[in-house]
């Protein structure tokens, strides 16, 4: 079996309009001291609408960087960056913090549930966000853990809950404001293979279902047959794209 | 998001009750000691608010307080009432006397002689008796709630039964008989020793001869002429220093707490309850923060802005601000209840509440403001750190 290896600028087959995500030269570098640490060197990245991509790579090679300028939480130093044809650094901070409040949904490796909340009430914070009342907020979080499984357990506080139902949570949370990209950060390395499986397939099913773009960056090898695309990054660089659903199962079974 | 502000506030149960107690602490040692300096400034002009019926007091101008009653000479009452605006004066006698109790004990007293004739000055509350037994042979008044506390018969054949001085006892002032003829209600006094009302004629003849002197003149003011300008009048007619009651409760009060160090002492007290509200209050809201900055940042991340971060961190300082201050003020106020009937000192005045409330309301502000500032530096790109 071969791996497909596309250039990284290959535009996408279905042209710039269906892209949810266009990156080019994107550069970001921190400052250590006198020590300056070049986290991407230019990197080039298009994702389509209603794509699976996922990122992998060695730790430190610039993966969480560059789905937080992705996400509009970190600024990048140079390229461009666009996320539904809008650019972050064209926006005052005000405006890109509503932007990402409408329009990203995150799934973090640790769920980041706020303990003090219950299921319902964690799924309903990014709606409380975007100032829907408390009540029509809590309506549409309890809904949604009826679709992620976890509707008898909208009342309960997320130490009452397993890992895997608590990323269950995590993942409504990110769905519940019909964001049209999430970004999940390592969302199975906390969990068991089969647990990890379960999550996959509610992202697959349930998030990307409706037309939505996910951006799953990860070192789970077990994982990379739910992706579309899989962009191996190393030393700030995509260095390889792998597409088609033979290419990806041979590189997860590497 | 004020009830996701709520509940993370409430959630972390330790540091919520730890806060709440901190500031309720902070309320009761900044109210409990300010009310208790306001009760003592208050008790410091009790004599002259007991002396109501007057509109002025002369007085020696070297008076500094109202226990200060230097001696003025006779002639002082007919040339105040003299002049013109003056409806009547009458004469007002103040010392310490040595009084010796039935059980043979000695006492300082402040003994007060009131004008024979109209007993203008007389104790605003009668208990016991009527104030006209006031001009009984040898009648002296005392206070009722020195009869109950300081003067206690409780030596000699009082030893095993004892008992506080009441009415038909008989005591001895500067060797001179006197009985008690009734027992008054007098407003708590800054001054410690028991008050005992006379005539002031039978003031004048027990009174050691060096002190034979009234101490002050009581003024009415006539309907019509303004009380500055008569008080200015007597006092270029007599030499004599006038003053309004309020004027001199005033002049009272300023010295005591100037004198006494007692204004300094309290002062601290108070500010050593805001330094530890502040330290309490600050220290725990930081750990507070300090715990859940992940959570602050994926609240970031999600879309929460910096202002709606603000605005929730301000509800949490203000729902435990309201806890403490109300707690602390209601244990202050009880602590004030349960000395009511003591002659410990405790005002506590609207004022009072006013201004610890928006002391504890700075301190909150202030002791959260590094929290606000930590998390407004928050870059929500921490969540994916792990």
């Amino acid at each position: 079996m071969s791996t497909a290896t596309l250039p990284i600028t290959q535009p996408s087959a279905r042209g710039p309009a269906a892209l949810a995500i266009r990156c080019r030269g994107v550069t970001k570098a921190f400052a250590t001291g006198n020590t300056k640490v070049h986290a991407l060197r230019g990197v080039d990245l298009d994702v389509a609408v209603g794509e699976l991509m996922m990122l992998v790579g060695p730790s430190g090679c610039g993966k969480t960087t560059l789905i937080s300028v992705i996400a509009g939480i970190l600024d990048r130093d140079e390229g461009e960056c666009d996320v539904f044809g809008e650019d972050f650094s064209k926006m005052s901070g005000g405006q890109k913090t509503r932007f990402r409040g409408q329009t990203v949904g995150f799934v973090f490796q640790q769920f980041n549930l706020l303990p003090a909340l219950t299921a319902a009430q964690n799924v309903a914070v990014p709606l409380l966000i975007n100032g829907v009342s408390h009540s029509v907020a809590i309506k549409k979080a309890t809904e949604l853990l009826g679709r992620v499984g976890l509707g008898d357990r909208a009342g309960s506080f997320p130490r009452q809950l397993s890992g895997g139902q608590q990323q269950r949570v995590a993942i409504a949370r990110a769905l519940v404001h019909d964001p049209r990209l999430i970004v999940c950060d390592e969302p199975t390395s906390a969990l068991d293979h089969e647990t990890g499986h379960v999550v996959m397939r509610l992202l697959k099913n349930v998030a990307l279902g409706e037309g939505r773009t996910l951006v799953i960056v990860t070192h789970d090898a077990r994982i990379f047959g739910f992706a579309d695309r899989i962009s191996k990054m190393d030393d700030g660089r995509i260095v390889q794209t792998i597409v088609g659903r033979e290419n990806i199962a041979a590189q997860a079974a590497r | 998001m004020n009830i996701v502000a709520i509940l993370m506030l409430t959630g972390d149960r330790l540091k919520y009750l730890g806060l709440v107690a901190g500031l309720a602490f902070t309320t009761l040692m900044i109210t409990q000691q300010a009310s208790i300096l306001r009760g003592m400034a208050s008790q410091t002009g009790a004599f002259i608010r007991d002396t109501g019926q007057a509109d002025l007091w002369v007085m020696d101008p070297q008076v500094e307080f109202s226990e200060d009653g230097k001696p003025l000479q006779d002639t002082a009452i007919y040339r105040v009432r003299g002049v013109e605006g003056v409806e009547w004066a009458v004469p007002v006698y103040k010392n310490w006397l040595k009084a010796q109790l039935p059980d043979g004990r000695k006492f300082t007293v402040i003994v007060v002689g009131l004008d024979d004739a109209t007993l203008v000055g007389a104790p605003p509350e009668m208990i016991q008796g009527r104030l006209e037994d006031l001009r009984q042979d040898k009648a002296i008044f005392i206070e009722a709630r020195d009869s109950t506390t300081k003067l206690i018969l409780e030596k000699g054949q009082f030893k095993n039964n004892p008992r506080g001085l009441q009415v038909g006892d008989r005591i001895s002032i500067n060797d001179h008989e006197l009985r008690v003829a009734g027992t008054m209600k007098l407003s708590k006094s800054f001054f410690w020793d028991p008050v005992m009302y006379t005539t002031y004629s039978r003031a004048l003849s027990f009174a050691p001869p060096e002190r034979r002197l009234l101490n002050y003149v009581l003024v009415k003011v006539r309907p019509g002429y303004d009380h500055k300008q008569v008080a200015a009048s007597i006092e270029r007619a007599t030499g004599l220093h006038t003053q309004t009651g309020p004027e001199f409760e005033k002049t009272t009060m300023m010295y005591i707490l100037g004198k006494t160090g007692i204004l300094i002492n309290f002062g601290l007290a108070v500010g050593l309850g805001v330094l530890i509200g502040l330290l309490v209050a600050g220290q725990t809201l930081y750990a507070f923060t300090l715990d859940n900055l992940k959570q602050f940042g994926a609240l970031k991340a999600m879309g929460a802005g910096n202002w709606l971060i603000v605005r929730m961190m301000v509800v949490q300082v203000l729902i435990v601000a309201l806890l403490g201050f109300g707690i602390g003020l209601g244990a202050a106020a009880l602590m004030g209840k349960a000395i009511l009937a003591t002659d410990l000192a405790f005002l506590m005045t609207w004022e009072i509440i006013g201004i610890c409330g928006v002391a504890l309301l700075l301190i909150c502000l202030v002791a959260g403001l590094a929290s606000i500032l930590k998390v407004l530096r928050l870059e929500p790109v921490v969540v994916f750190k792990t």
